[in-house]
């Protein structure tokens, strides 16, 4: 059971990490907490839903949709609201309260389009048989969704170490002031990652329905929870903090299922908790955000 | 002589005591609201319009205007205590599964709107802080599905279960089949919650009775979503039969999990999928439901001796004409709600909280519905309703049907 349920919350943890990877970027670029993340992450899963049971589209190509549209949207979305938390006193504070704003706004806006009702997608689209590993089976729609997820964190990866826009993000995560000061592109930047962020955020939602079962449209806020536990454990503003965060998770949470499963649901908040008075950076510190 | 001083002492002391306790009660419960203003019967009620129980929640109440607009298409209900028919008028609000804001919003009802009648949101989560909100303001609580046994006290004469069993006496039947079976080797999964836990102690107490102990019993967060190490932890202990006590967000959730893993069990048991299937299959398939074990409630089961209200098939017709779609379980309890209320209004002589609970004792036993008979004890937990074990099977169009395993009532 031990060797089960540290593969099970790995896999767990890559989608659970890739699921953070957006707010974590879109923090570190413009110091804005996106409460509004998982309503995101939940808007990418009706969109899955939808597509499949209209056309029998398979959720791996609803991925690029996904990212295409919700990457559009949120650009648009970033003139009219980012800049202005940006240059207030306390961007951190007002983005909460904006961000929760929105949240609630998106919430509403499923009710109205999708119904209260769970969602889902049937498993079998990633395929029926199972895969057995070191004499245990696993779901392969869990495999298939951490490989995806795997794949998406190494494209970030190369987009923020081998492309201009990435190289300038990084500069801005390490001070915008100075990034600034050296003529990089702040604005399109930072609208670029807004929208990278909240189109990594859909591509997870597209996922979800195979990790976590249904969604509906109260899923955001607890998605918004783990998001946000998961990169404090990581590290605030470092995106590869948000892979670690998510292992940390994932495995916490297959551990306790199968050890004291009624306190499961406690994984995320004591994992804050013992980060917070142990090390308040998170696991890879500053140190390797500004490397 | 004296022991009888005292005894006599004691009785007229205790005898002054009880009037006085039944004089307070006249004076705040009894006393009947003026009767000759009252153009219609109202009640307040809460539903949530969003989160966690918005699913189960809007048909429940969608079931109780049903009915209102059924019994103002006729004139109204007739009212005993003012020897007329009446007309219904529904005051809601939109607690958006939230407790905190439901407690203020019932006592709102009470003390604000001043309603006739008190009817509760869904489940056991919304309907626990209505219990003190109406014990305390002396209102009959008319509650639709909170089954949660510690409701049901016999110092509170404030509550009606109308729609469901208290849910102590769910695995009843449950139980029965399984140690008929012979099945000795049985997993519980449940969630933490009352609605579940008190189902996990019946089982299992029933079960030890019979000399059968549990090889897995473990409860989880009603917030889980993810079983496959669950799934893969009851695997280890090899059970015949394999029971999730959940709400309908786990059921979904576990038998996609279960269906995943590829286990097979002789007998895997989960709640809803009997009350809500379409929810099921629409979420991942008819083949998901198929060959699992339920209690499968109205319309998947009818009940054949209705004497009050409309019986299944004309319930389902005229729900589909009003509402454009096929009701579902949690509409026909909203709309049995709304005929036990019928009933209690029929039936007592006043308007008053206690009169109006006195009714549902006096008619209680005496009237079946498309729910099943209505029965209440002394604490005013349903008793009359007793909730069978059925297998489900579906085709691939969709079509569920059930086989009974256990008698229905």
């Amino acid at each position: 059971m031990l060797e089960y349920s540290i593969v099970a919350g790995i896999l767990f943890g890559v989608f659970f990490g890739f699921m953070a990877l957006g707010l974590n970027l879109i923090f570190g670029v413009m110091q804005v907490v996106n409460l509004a993340h998982g309503d995101f992450v939940v808007l990418g899963g009706y969109l899955a839903v939808i597509a499949y049971s209209a056309g029998h589209i398979n959720p791996v190509v609803s991925l690029v949709g996904a990212f295409v549209l919700f990457f559009l949207i949120a650009f648009a979305l970033y003139f009219p609201v980012i800049p202005r938390l940006t240059r207030s006193k306390d961007p951190e504070m007002l983005s909460l309260i904006l961000f929760f704003g929105l949240s609630q706004i998106i919430e509403a806006l499923d009710v109205i389009g999708f119904g209260n009702n769970p969602r889902s997608l049937p498993l079998a689209i990633m395929g029926a048989a199972p895969w057995h590993f070191l004499g245990q089976s696993y779901q392969m729609a869990w495999v298939i969704t951490a490989i995806v997820s795997l794949v998406m964190i190494g494209a970030t990866y190369l987009f923020l170490y081998y492309t201009r826009i990435g190289y300038a993000a990084r500069a801005i995560m390490g001070s915008r002031e100075e990034a600034a000061a050296s003529g990089l592109p702040v604005a399109q930047t930072s609208a670029i990652i807004f929208g990278v962020g909240i189109g990594l955020a859909a591509m997870a939602g597209v996922l979800s329905p195979f990790m976590i079962g249904s969604i509906d449209p109260s899923t955001g806020l607890g998605l918004t929870t783990i998001a946000f536990a998961i990169v404090v454990i990581g590290s605030l503003g470092n995106p590869l903090g948000s892979v670690l965060g998510g292992l940390v998770y994932g495995v916490s949470v297959m551990l306790m299922q199968t050890y004291f499963s009624s306190w499961s649901d406690l994984v995320p908040y004591l994992l804050l908790l013992i980060i917070v008075l142990a090390k308040p950076s998170g696991l890879l510190g500053k140190g390797v955000r500004n490397a | 002589m004296n022991s009888r001083k005292h005894s006599a002492m004691i009785v007229g002391l205790s005898a002054a005591m009880l009037a006085g306790t039944l004089a307070g009660c006249g004076t705040s419960t009894s006393a009947a609201p003026p009767t000759k203003n009252i153009s219609d019967i109202t009640i307040g009620t809460l539903y949530a319009g969003s989160g966690a129980f918005a699913t189960s929640s809007l048909p429940e109440y969608d079931g109780l205007k049903f009915w209102a607009s059924q019994a103002d298409k006729s004139g109204g209900v007739f009212v005993k205590a003012l020897h007329k028919k009446v007309p219904i008028k529904i005051v809601a609000y939109n607690d958006q599964s939230s407790v905190t804001t439901a407690t203020s919003l019932y006592s709102q009802l009470i003390s604000v709107n001043h309603v006739n009648v008190l009817v509760a949101d869904f489940g056991s989560v919304l309907t626990s802080v209505a219990v003190p909100v109406a014990e305390e303001n002396k209102m009959v609580l008319f509650d639709q599905s909170g089954t949660g046994t510690t409701f049901f006290t016999p110092n509170n004469p404030y509550i009606v279960l109308t729609s469901l069993p208290n849910s102590g006496l769910w695995p009843d039947s449950l139980a029965q089949y399984l140690i008929g079976q012979h099945y000795s080797r049985v997993a519980i999964l449940y969630d933490t919650n009352d609605f579940d836990q008190s189902q996990e102690q019946t089982l299992v107490s029933k079960l030890k009775a019979a000399g059968i102990t549990p090889v897995y019993n473990s409860g989880v967060p009603t917030s889980t979503s993810s079983y496959s190490v669950l799934l893969n932890n009851i695997s280890h202990a090899n059970p015949q039969a394999v029971i999730e006590f959940g709400y309908p967000n786990n059921d979904i959730s576990f038998l996609q999990a279960l269906k995943a893993s590829g286990a097979q069990y002789k007998m895997v048991f989960t709640i809803f999928p009997g009350q809500l299937p379409t929810l099921f299959t629409t979420s991942d398939g008819p083949s998901s439901i198929n060959n699992i074990y339920t209690y499968p409630a109205p319309p998947l089961i009818s009940h054949a001796h209705v004497n009050y209200g409309m019986n299944s098939s004309q319930f389902m017709a005229g729900y589909q004409q009003a509402m454009g779609h096929s009701a579902n379980f949690l509409n026909i309890a909203g709309y049995n709600t709304g005929l036990i209320i019928q009933k209690t209004l029929e039936t007592a002589n006043s308007l008053s909280q206690l009169s109006l609970r006195h009714a549902v004792s006096r008619f209680s036993g005496t009237i079946e519905t498309l729910d099943g008979k209505f029965q209440i004890n002394s604490e005013g937990a349903q008793t009359g309703e007793t909730l069978p074990v059925g297998k489900l099977t579906t085709n691939s169009a969709g079509k569920v049907s059930v086989d009974l395993v256990t008698p229905l009532s």
